[in-house]
């Protein structure tokens, strides 16, 4: 306790000193940059979050980084505050994705909540690879990495699965696990990858052949992975692409944690960062972009958040082990902004409506 | 101690002030928590359905009530009440399509038994999401109450090594976070888990329990959570019942089992009916539980009610739970008018002695005791099975035994960053919430007793308006909070009223708790023969004084198991608190387990643990100090 007193002190203290300064600049900034995250970035086993402040206070020896962690609600609780007009305290939100950005415009003004990003204070943006830019019209976000949804199978009982519609033969009969798209990211990702395989028309016809099949849909992927896939329940689970990374350090069988890809493709779901329109630490907020997207973030945020660099391969050095057991799908794909604009809840509506109480 | 020895004693005026009007200030108290707690939230969101624009409005009421999604077949007739022939007219066609068959079956795998089954054929009939519900909730209450009376029965009724140790930790399972219970049923049910593994032993299976019966294993675990609360109401009105009616009864020629039934049953009946009730309410409103076991093809209404939160749609979620209160409080009200009606009997702490459990052999192998024993199983599977298989993940991982998992947690408290969630101070906050709640909740629900119980039919409705807290969705009353608290109510002259931090957690866990305490402490109350207190009065006892020294004592056991019960529901509460603690350093120990989860389940395994064995040290000193005049 009194260490960590100490600490916040001495944190406090260069702070105030740095205030006077960074105010000349122009801006208000007073040499406190807070930025709100989700838990697994601040509280796993190895979370990035530490390692990225630390790093980054070496780097701008006069400020300071300050973590707030995201509420339970997410992005809905920012998009309440701003809409109730009660003030939001942080800069910076690490860890949006399209779907939340497409929630902000379809709940408040058309490109609210954060503000256009000036590429040209930005040198780093143009590392970012091709295929993960979020399609914002307002260039409100930079990714600084990506997930891939992919299905992980036991290669013990059942083949690779080549398309997705080879799910609903009868070799893969009560095989596959899926989370709900209502409550569960990954689930909402395979939802929107069917989506854009079988169109705004044909999705429910497929998910009603999976149902036929034996498709068994539970709350969140937790509850999927760590309940009914890892006690062997079920041969086959939507999951991440990164999951022998996981498995390998776990010391468990690889035989039960095969990846695949289904028609080539994996679902990309690249997060990104944004800046509040209420920010006061601007300058800061861009200093931190920078950092971001470095050789050394960039890696550090890879391998501790068990995703993928957001950058081009040149610009980042990754753990041998990381290159043999995160696995990237040959095709990449995404319902890009424009096409879940108005459509999002309505197509997950339906969906669970499909299944649920009848 | 008499009442002669207790009343004269020198006071302040102030004192005497205090003494005359505490019932009414606490009470003034007490409504203004609940009011700002209570009423405030949940109307802020209600106001969402029945207001548009600043103009009342029924129609997204009806928009719900006649969609099929929602309440099936019955929407024809929420849609179109007056054409009644046309409804009966297919009642009739449902009901001449019913038939009932018998054939033989082998419902046992493998086992050549042919049972002779009966079959209802019934042609399917369209429930809509509020009549799956109700259908799962009617099950999970008689499942909790057919496995929640036998441990009733015994923990009452007999003695036994570790008895009241036993009987303390009946309510660990109701601190448990359901995403917990979740990992736990599949540990234990799973293909793979070790309720298979064990029957393995014996040759048998393996069974897939879980995909098999998703809707049985929901129910199941409906009743872990719910059939502990069964118990332990029951068991505090057995514990209550006066020897010497029985005595009294017997003595006048009626059997043991006429005994029973005309003497005892009447005054655990409304225990269990509470109990039932609550369950039934409960369930009726779970949302994590069912998806996670049964999947969404078990979704409930409350699952509707969070989808349409995150979607920003509090219209549509606010219809639904308003619909979801009114039938709870319907309920409510009625088992309420129930309770009142009852006739009083007067208690004494004059309780049956118990017998001992397994005297000798002789008796060990009577039918009743091998009931018990098989009993003893069932619970064993079901209740500990899942909290074993938690702590036995705890310590293992895929490789074998490892303790890297409380490593996690030892490093954490002892280098963690200020912006982690850290072990300790999570149990710490845990308990002295857990210990505030009580303090604030033992007393309201006290007053709101004493006050409704001899008030008549209004009484019933404020008993009513009382049990709100249980009968409104927790998704909305999250979502109250966060609006009307955390975010704050704008007041005049340019003030906003915002309540945050350790403070309002701990109010919205008594808010939460006091209900029990209430539910515990009325029946009770109502049977106390009114003489008492007005000759109390009338030598000269204030009304405070009467209820201290005359009233509270007879009725020690109802508070006592109430105050169990805030404390439980202290410990155990995630979705408010959550809201409340963002941001602050006031996590408690659930929120700590969410935190942990992630793409390892171990650490938060391994803090559910912790949470297990502080919680069950807590209830057996609870218990202890509580129930000091339990033999």
């Amino acid at each position: 306790m009194k260490r960590r007193t100490f600490v916040a002190t001495l944190g406090g203290g260069s702070a105030l000193g740095l205030a006077g300064c960074l105010t000349q600049e122009g801006g208000s900034d007073d040499g406190t940059l807070t930025v709100v995250t989700y838990e697994s970035m601040l509280d796993g086993e190895n979370p990035a979050g530490p390692w990225l402040k630390d790093a980054f206070e070496d780097e701008h020896s006069d400020a300071e980084l300050e973590w707030e962690l995201l509420p339970d609600q997410g992005i809905n609780h920012y998009i309440e505050r701003a809409d109730r007009d009660v003030g939001i305290d942080a800069d910076v939100y690490l860890g949006l994705n399209i779907d939340d950005l497409v929630s902000v415009d379809d709940n408040l003004e058309d490109g609210g909540l954060f503000q256009s990003l000036e590429s040209d204070r930005l040198e780093r943006a143009d590392r970012v690879r091709d295929g993960l830019e979020m399609g914002d019209p307002h260039d409100r976000v930079l990714p600084y990495d990506t997930g891939y949804i992919s299905l992980v199978y036991d290669e013990s009982e059942v083949d690779e699965p080549e398309t997705f519609e080879a799910l609903t033969e009868p070799e893969y009969e009560d095989a596959l696990l899926a989370q709900n798209a209502q409550s569960s990211d990954p689930g909402q990702a395979f939802l929107l990858w069917t989506i854009d395989a079988f169109g705004e028309d044909g999705y429910l016809d497929y998910w009603r052949d999976l149902d036929d099949n034996g498709v068994r849909i539970l709350e969140d992927w937790t509850e999927s992975y760590y309940g009914a896939y890892m006690e062997e329940e079920r041969p086959m689970v939507v999951s991440y692409s990164t999951d022998q990374v996981f498995a390998s350090a776990e010391g468990n069988d690889l035989t039960r944690h095969q990846i695949a890809f289904p028609n080539g493709q994996g679902y990309a779901n690249p997060e990104g960062m944004a800046i509040f329109d209420d920010a006061t630490s601007i300058d800061l907020a861009y200093d931190f972009f920078e950092f971001v997207l470095s050789n050394d973030a960039q890696a550090e945020i890879a391998q501790r958040n068990v995703q993928f660099p957001a950058v081009e391969d040149e610009y980042v050095d990754l753990d041998e082990e990381f290159d043999q057991y995160a696995h990237v799908p040959p095709e990449a794909v995404t319902v890009g902004y424009d096409d879940l604009r108005g459509n999002l809840d309505g197509w997950v509506d339906d969906w669970a409506r499909e299944f649920a109480g009848q | 101690m008499s009442l002669l020895d207790r009343v004269p004693v020198d006071r302040t005026r102030v004192g005497t002030w205090l003494e005359r009007y505490a019932l009414q200030v606490t009470a003034l108290v007490t409504a203004a928590v609940l009011v700002v707690m209570l009423y405030v939230p949940v109307g802020v969101v209600f106001v969402n359905a029945v207001v548009e624009d600043g103009v009342p409005t029924l129609e997204h009421v009806a928009a719900v009530l006649t969609d099929p999604f929602y309440f099936g077949a019955l929407a024809d007739v929420f849609a179109d009440p007056l054409v009644i022939r046309t409804h009966l007219g297919s009642l009739a066609a449902w009901l001449g399509a019913v038939s009932i068959s018998v054939s033989l079956e082998y419902p046992i795998p493998g086992v050549s038994l042919p049972v002779p089954w009966p079959g209802v054929e019934m042609p399917d009939v369209r429930t809509g999401l509020f009549g799956f519900t109700a259908y799962q909730a009617a099950l999970s209450t008689a499942a909790s109450v057919a496995l929640g009376l036998p441990a009733a029965y015994v923990l009452a009724n007999y003695e036994f090594y570790g008895r009241r140790t036993l009987r303390s930790l009946t309510i660990l399972p109701f601190v448990l976070p359901g995403i917990m219970v979740a990992v736990g049923f599949y540990a234990m049910f799973g293909r793979a888990g070790t309720l298979n593994t064990l029957l393995g032993l014996v040759g048998i299976g393996p069974f897939a329990f879980i995909e098999a019966a998703p809707l049985a294993v929901v129910i199941l675990a409906h009743a872990f959570y719910n059939a502990p609360l069964v118990a332990r109401l029951t068991v505090a009105a057995w514990e209550s019942v006066d020897v010497r009616t029985v005595e009294t009864a017997r003595s006048l020629g009626a059997s043991k089992r006429r005994a029973f039934r005309d003497v005892v049953v009447p005054q655990l009946v409304p225990a269990v009916l509470t109990g039932a009730l609550l369950t039934f309410i409960f369930t009726f409103m779970t949302f994590p539980i069912v998806l996670a076991l049964g999947g969404l093809q078990l979704a409930t209404v409350e699952v509707w009610i969070y989808d349409r939160i995150q979607r920003l749609d509090v219209v549509e979620a606010a219809t639904l739970a308003i619909l979801e209160t009114i039938l709870s409080l319907g309920l409510t009200y009625a088992y309420l008018r129930y309770e009142s009606a009852q006739a009083g009997f007067s208690q004494a702490a004059s309780r049956p002695a118990r017998e001992a459990l397994f005297p000798d052999l002789r008796t060990a192998c009577s039918p009743r005791r091998l009931a018990i024993v098989g009993y003893g199983l069932v619970a064993l599977v079901l209740f500990v099975g899942p909290m074993a298989s938690l702590v036995v993940g705890s310590v293992t991982d895929g490789s074998g035994l490892t303790l890297r998992n409380y490593a996690f947690l030892l490093e954490r408290q002892l280098e963690g960053a200020s912006f982690q969630t850290l072990p300790l101070p999570a149990i710490r906050n845990s308990l002295l919430f857990g210990v505030a709640t009580l303090a604030v909740a033992v007393p309201m629900g006290v007053v709101l007793s004493v006050l409704t119980v001899r008030a008549g039919r209004s009484g019933t409705v404020i008993d009513t308006l009382a049990m709100l807290p249980l009968a409104v969705s927790g998704v909305v009353f999250g979502i109250g909070l966060l609006q009307g608290l955390v975010f704050g109510v704008s007041l005049p002259g340019g003030w906003r009223l915002q309540i945050t931090g350790a403070v309002a957690i701990v109010v919205a866990h008594a808010v939460a708790a006091y209900p029990f305490v209430t539910r515990n402490v009325s029946p009770l109350l109502a049977n106390l023969d009114p003489a008492m207190v007005e000759s109390a009065r009338a030598l000269g006892a204030s009304r405070l004084r009467a209820l201290l020294d005359i009233e509270l004592p007879l009725v020690a056991h109802g508070i006592v198991a109430g105050a169990a019960f805030a404390f439980a529901i202290s410990i155990g509460e995630f979705s408010s608190t959550v809201i409340l603690a963002s941001g602050s350093e006031s996590y408690t120990m659930p929120v700590a387990v969410e935190r942990y989860l992630g793409r390892r389940s171990g650490p938060a395994i391994a803090m559910a643990t912790v949470l297990l064995v502080v919680t069950a040290a807590s209830f057996v000193v609870i218990d202890r100090v509580g129930g000091r005049g339990d033999p």
